[in-house]
């Protein structure tokens, strides 16, 4: 390592430079996807995991920093704002398909989201997690990209909150189809809107693969519950944080 | 493709100036959403370009939030500490989730099917 090759010279200068980090994320991401549709759409291949797991290993073994890593691949990052706005189209196209079922999906979506918040804050709470973790469980059923920006708000990791977003949506793909079943919950549409609830992105393009009808109404319930969480956390935590003593 | 791309940056960059100075609390492009869907209701379509984009970006949208995730790696030590918990709530906290939902958008479906004024049956 003394001597300076010259591939040395070039890789210390390919590091560098942000496109680097644009590669890593990019390619381990690709890769990720064509596994994914590979393994004919399994939740549990999930490509975000994939690309993260290997963008982690891949940094840590050439010893680059996360912020340097972060400077390249903040270019993708960039994105997430313009993708949220991107929501908008599924919500319109689901508004037009239910009329009438508008009031319920909003009741209901608020009824989910108060308990997903309510028992995994109480839960790692009363498990005895940290603050930063804890903190961290407020956004996690709310799509990634609207739940980073809840966070920055509420004044907690948008980074854990975001790994525990793709958690909850891998847990969720997997394991809604057999709590659905359970408690015999078969109309399409239903189950579409707890999937876009409880398991987001990844709930929703499997949703699509069974039906259309779950696929749209998920899109819509994802996108809603992430609007109606974006406007109501903040003004909720401000009156319960004091006695949460987050 | 690209004229998808303008209108989105456009409306994200409306909701970010509403953001800053009419409502601090709701993060700019959740404020962008809103003001599309607003705008799109009152034109009854949506154009093809914004169409198409749109459906890329929620096709990939996992993509978009690897970097932070990747920033885990801060976070390793403490997560090993608490991996108890935080899977614990991870898990029950997804299972009631999505249990809730169903159930309340069910009964209250039913509900108003039996009792509501002359909801139509689908």
């Amino acid at each position: 390592m003394n001597e300076r090759l010259p591939i040395s010279e070039i890789w210390v200068y390919l590091s560098g430079d942000p496109l680097f980090a644009l590669i890593i994320t990019l390619a381990t991401y690709q890769l990720g996807y064509v596994l994914y549709v590979r393994a004919k759409r399994n939740p549990i291949v999930n490509p975000v995991a994939i690309s993260v797991v290997l963008t982690c290993i891949i940094i840590s073994v050439l010893e680059m920093p996360y912020e340097k890593y972060f400077e390249g691949a903040q270019f993708v990052h960039f994105l997430l704002g313009t993708a949220t706005v991107a929501l908008a189209v599924p919500i319109y196209n689901g508004f037009k398909r239910m009329k009438g079922k508008i009031f319920h999906m909003w009741v209901a979506l608020m009824a989910g989201s108060t308990v997903s918040i309510i028992s995994a804050v109480a839960i790692a709470q009363w498990m005895g997690a940290s603050n930063n973790m804890v903190g961290s469980m407020y956004a996690k059923s709310v799509t990634a990209p609207i739940a980073m920006g809840i966070a920055e708000r509420i004044h907690v990791s948008p980074t854990l909150t975001a790994v525990f977003t793709v958690i909850t949506g891998m847990l969720g793909a997997i394991l809604a189809p057999y709590i659905l079943n359970a408690l015999k919950i078969h109309q399409w549409w239903i189950r579409g809107t707890a999937i876009g609830v409880g398991a987001h992105g990844l709930g929703i393009t499997r949703a699509f693969s069974v039906n259309e009808e779950a696929g749209i109404f998920a899109s819509m319930a994802m996108g809603l519950n992430g609007v109606m969480s974006a406007i109501g956390l903040p003004i909720v935590l401000t009156y319960l944080r004091p006695y949460l003593g987050i | 493709m690209i004229e998808g791309l303008v209108q989105l940056f456009l409306w994200q960059g409306l909701g970010e100036l509403a953001s800053k100075f009419l409502l601090p609390s709701i993060p700019g492009p959740v404020l962008g959403l809103i003001l599309l869907v607003v705008y799109l209701v009152m034109k009854g379509e949506v154009n093809p370009q914004l169409e198409q984009v749109a459906d890329h970006f929620r096709q990939h949208l996992g993509l978009l939030f690897v970097p932070a995730s990747v920033g885990v790696l801060l976070f390793l030590p403490e997560l090993k500490t608490h991996a108890l918990a935080v899977s614990t709530a991870l898990l029950v906290s997804v299972v009631l989730t999505i249990g809730v939902t169903a159930v309340v958008l069910k009964v209250f479906w039913y509900l108003s099917l039996k009792y509501g004024k002359g909801q139509r049956h689908e």
